[in-house]
């Protein structure tokens, strides 16, 4: 099992590498880049599948799986002889404060607390792979979804220059996510974490030569550093109170610590709070949402796999993980609880006035999200993690049905340009009805069961008082989530053949590369940068239509070719629809939207419990969930749980007994809907039932308005639009969340950046400048004297040598042989006049 | 052959009375004044140098360097006649050094006109005024 968990995020990093490294030195093929992308996903899939169906299989099942306890492992960090020694007080602090709490009665809590031994601890950070049932689920979305996408994209991308590159980036996501998901310690799951941000940016701005996709990948990066920070602080924190990063020493070691109760914020606190920004920054939530609508600049693909199916949930994987830590603190319970419901309704009612399908369904994405984080701030992680695993069917289902309506109407985003496609697309049709019908939460369709029980909970927590507004809010959500699919749903499928009516261009926020450009050019995308088609402003005259022959929409099996020979200008594009390298994922996409969700059946249906032992995704979960009541892990708490709980609080509310968390973890909250309603009813069946017909009926109502709007008097949107102006504004302009953060964040930091440019120039550069002006005046004067008397004595005496001396001795030197031998007689006669004088004068005088 | 020819002169020259100015030559040749020879020696050797020093052309040189030699040699006789005569009459060394010197500067001439050959041959001048060669 060990090898497999390792050939798991090893193969998609070995496809990646092949490609990434190789494909453009050799030229590879489309299809051999496809292949190696698309086996090596496949691969991974039929590993994790192998290796969850084995530890489903094994006795110790609910018990995680570390690749260390089998040697694969290695030590990643070594720390050394470091000793952490922060958490000793904690851990000392923790062991005297449960004790208390256990005498108040509060708790039920075994009163032997576990404090870890106040050792120093070793920190010896490994890199191993934890398959847990947690994990598992993910891994298994991942990759299989993964692979959807993949064989989706090898359609989709088909005649882009960058094809290896988009495959590589694919393969490094697909590496990075899996190590997120199967990581055993915090570190590894933040290599992971910065490693999907990375492969964000890179395919957010994979369209590098568009100003905005290169604009929307800064913004997404920079965003998440927010959010990084936040959880690098929180790893820290970690590391710092526990002394190890590994998950399940650090769970063991947090049973332990007490609860925090709303308005205490101590260590577990702190802890989930810089967890929970780092999920906000990745997973879209308020306030770090922002840059998830502009991601959709990355191709259609990209957007199905990285911001919809698996990199936005990592959050809720990380949330999910550390629910230990988020449930000792009944404050971050709250706020995480508040936010996603917020961010719902937030980014519902913006995603009903969109007019771009990707944006339409980047902001439904934003907005399930927070249903997710919705269910886990009210204690219902499993649920969370179920939702997680319904809208990547769904949402990926749509996004690539909407990246093959862009691809069938020639990189048309604009829902204002389309209209009657279900006559031209029916495959692609059929397809996305089933992801509309699972996202509004129709039965039996995957989004309802999910949904329709983060609501529930939402209605009936009793982690702390106030349930049934998130209840409110998330059905509000829930009913635009409805409307605006539906709108999605109509101005795309029914409805007028709107193209036929706009003769221009598409704007094509996302498109991928078109072979050649009006001109007949060889467009840039057949270039070595891979680029994107020129663009042009809706309705823009862009000249006349021209024939202009070109193949590449046909598909790689040639079963399906381009139904429009004609024109390629910016006529009207006759839509086609998608080769079958791309309905096919669909089709198996749609399957999954409309049965997948009952894995997660709830007890209304079968009366007592979630059927289904392990199968049921919520048994499944149920062992990584930890119980703040029990103060254990799991099954055997709910069990025990059940057991341990009184029929009646003090209230005299009936409690619910079918789950463990009914029992109030952090004591009476209150007024709570879901027992009102119990009690009206008698029983809490008919409740659930009556809160599964509320959301059948509310989603219905979404469908219904918008199928009057949409379908049935399409003059009612203005008409409504004109009498809400102020609201449609707001939406229309997201509520110019953006502006506002230009104008406080991006404009001030701006500011900033030209303060401290101008003191960098003043001061800095002044001080530089001005010892440097010093310098060179001193200099100045050195150089003077060493000018004109170091360098004068030595001139000086070269002068004198040079051109006085040599001129009087080079005269001598005239070659002659004649000359020479006159300078010796005269050297002779001089010689013998010295050495005879006296004679000479001697003879001359005595003559 | 000067046993033959000395009376002869002798007889022509009236040499047992120097009064005639033959007989001074005669009295001369028999006696020699040491100091005529020098003289004669000096200018030789005087002009030997002026042609060393004026001359362009280097076989007018050697000529000169000849008459150099041929001065030096013309002392090395006259003192060795001198001494002889002032009762030394085993000094030859200066008659052995002339003959010494006859050879060597034979010899010199035969290297010297070949390095004149060779130079000619090379530069096609033999006048010293072209061959400046030490100047660089």
């Amino acid at each position: 099992m060990s090898i497999l968990l390792w050939l798991i995020p090893l193969l998609p990093l070995a496809g990646a590498a092949v490609n990434g490294l190789l494909g453009r030195k050799f030229r590879f093929s489309e299809r051999l880049i496809g292949t190696i992308a698309c086996g090596t996903v496949a691969l991974a899939f039929v590993c994790a599948v192998a290796a969850v169906v084995k530890y489903a299989n094994s006795p110790t099942w609910p018990t995680p799986y570390v690749t260390s306890q089998d040697g694969w492992s290695f030590t990643w960090i070594a720390g050394g002889a470091t000793e952490i020694t922060e958490g000793q007080k904690e851990r000392a602090q923790a062991g005297n404060t449960t004790s208390t709490r256990n005498s108040d009665g509060t708790l039920t809590a075994s009163s032997t607390v576990k404090v870890a031994s106040a050792r120093g601890s070793v920190l010896n950070i490994e890199w191993s792979y934890q398959l847990d049932p947690l994990s598992a689920i993910f891994i298994l979305i991942v990759t299989g979804v993964g692979l959807c996408i993949f064989v989706f994209a090898t359609g989709y991308m088909h005649g882009d220059a960058g094809y290896y590159r988009f495959f590589a980036y694919m393969g490094l996501f697909m590496f990075s996510m899996l190590v997120l998901v199967l990581g055993s310690n915090f570190l590894l799951m933040f290599v992971g974490w910065e490693g999907v941000g990375l492969c964000s940016y890179l395919l957010i701005g994979y369209y590098f030569d568009r100003k905005e996709a290169g604009d929307a990948s800064r913004k997404a990066f920079i965003t998440n550093r927010i959010g990084d920070f936040g959880f690098a602080l929180a790893v820290f924190a970690v590391i710092a109170t526990f002394g190890t990063a590994q998950y399940t020493d650090v769970m063991r070691q947090a049973s332990a610590y007490p609860i925090e109760m709303l308005g205490t914020f101590g260590i577990m606190s702190w802890i989930a709070l810089g967890l929970f920004i780092g999920a906000c920054g990745k997973s879209a939530q308020i306030p770090l949402y922002v840059w998830l609508p502009d991601a959709m600049a990355g191709p259609t693909p990209v957007s199905a796999l990285i911001h919809a199916a698996t990199m936005v949930t990592a959050g809720l994987y990380m949330v999910t993980r550390t629910n230990v830590i988020f449930q000792h603190s009944q404050t971050m319970m709250l706020i995480v609880a508040v936010v996603g419901a917020l961010t719902a309704l937030f980014a519902a009612t913006i995603g009903i006035t969109q007019n771009d399908i990707k944006k339409v369904l980047a902001y439904s994405t934003v907005s399930q999200l927070g249903f997710m984080f919705l269910a886990c701030g009210v204690g219902a992680f499993v649920i969370g993690i179920f939702h997680v695993m319904t809208h990547a069917f769904f949402k990926a289902l749509m996004f690539l049905g909407a990246g093959s309506v862009i691809h069938g109407m020639h990189h048309e985003q604009d829902m204002r340009r389309m209209g009657g496609l279900k006559r031209y697309m029916p495959k692609t049709f059929w397809t996305f009805i089933a992801g509309w019908l699972a996202i509004c939460g129709i039965f039996p369709f995957s989004g309802f069961w999910s949904k329709d029980e983060i609501l529930w909970r939402a209605a009936g927590t009793n982690y702390f008082s106030g349930g049934w507004m998130l209840w409110l809010i998330g059905t509000i959500a829930a009913t635009c989530t409805a409307f605006y699919m539906t709108r999605l749903v109509a101005m795309t499928f029914w409805g007028r053949e709107r193209f036929r009516e706009v003769p221009a261009g598409g704007e094509a926020d996302e498109a991928h590369a078109h072979g050649y450009d009006e001109m007949g050019l060889p467009h840039d995308a057949q270039l070595e940068s891979a680029g994107d088609r020129p663009r042009h402003e809706p309705g823009e005259y862009v000249g006349e239509p021209h024939a202009l022959p070109h193949d590449h929409h046909e598909t790689r099996g040639g079963d399906v070719t381009d139904t429009h020979a004609a024109p390629h200008g910016h006529a009207i594009h006759e839509p086609h629809e998608s080769p079958a390298s791309m309905w096919i994922p669909l089709a198996v996409l749609a399957v999954l939207a409309t049965i997948g969700g009952l894995v997660g059946i709830g007890p209304a249906f079968s009366g007592d419990g979630h059927p289904g032992g392990k199968l049921n995704i919520v048994n499944w979960l149920a062992p990584v969930v930890w119980n703040p009541v029990t103060k254990g892990f799991g099954t055997e708490n709910e069990a025990g749980g059940a057991q341990a709980r009184p029929a009646t609080t003090e209230n005299g509310h009936v409690t619910a007994p079918h789950e463990a968390s009914e029992a109030a973890p952090y004591g009476d909250t209150g007024y709570n809907l879901a027992h009102t309603v119990e009690r009206s009813f008698g029983s809490e069946r008919a409740a659930e039932w009556f809160f599964i017909l509320l959301s059948i009926v509310v989603a219905l109502v979404g469908m219904g308005l918008g199928y009057l709007f949409y379908v049935k008097n399409p003059r009612l949107p203005d008409a409504w639009a004109a009498r809400l102006r102020p609201l449609y504004r707001a939406s229309y302009h997201k509520y110019w969340i953006d502006e506002l953060y230009g104008l406080l964040v991006t404009r001030r930091t701006m500011d900033a950046a030209v303060g401290v440019y101008t003191v960098d120039a003043k001061v800095i550069d002044g001080a530089v400048n001005g010892v440097a002006a010093l310098t060179r005046r001193t200099s100045n004067a050195t150089g003077l004297f060493d000018r004109y008397v170091v360098d004068g004595i030595v001139n000086g005496i070269a002068y004198f040598i040079r051109g006085i001396m040599s001129r009087v001795l080079r005269a001598a030197q005239t070659g002659l042989t004649a000359n020479y031998a006159l300078v010796m007689v005269l050297g002779l006669v001089v010689a013998v006049l010295i050495i005879f004088y006296p004679d000479i004068m001697a003879a001359v005088r005595g003559g | 052959m000067s046993q033959l020819i000395t009376p002869v002169l002798a007889l022509l020259l009236q040499a047992e009375q120097p009064t005639t100015r033959g007989g001074v030559i005669w009295q001369g040749i028999q006696h020699p004044d040491l100091s005529k020879f020098l003289v004669i020696a000096a200018l030789l050797f005087i002009i030997g140098v002026a042609g060393v020093l004026t001359r362009r052309n280097i076989i007018v040189i050697f000529m000169s360097i000849e008459l150099i030699l041929n001065a030096a040699n013309l002392n090395f006789i006259a003192f060795s006649r001198y001494l002889q005569d002032a009762g030394y009459p085993n000094a030859v060394a200066g008659q052995v050094f002339t003959v010494f010197i006859i050879v060597v500067a034979a010899a010199e001439a035969a290297i010297g006109l070949g390095i004149v050959i060779a130079l000619y041959r090379n530069r096609e001048t033999i006048f010293v005024d072209k061959i400046d060669l030490l100047k660089w």
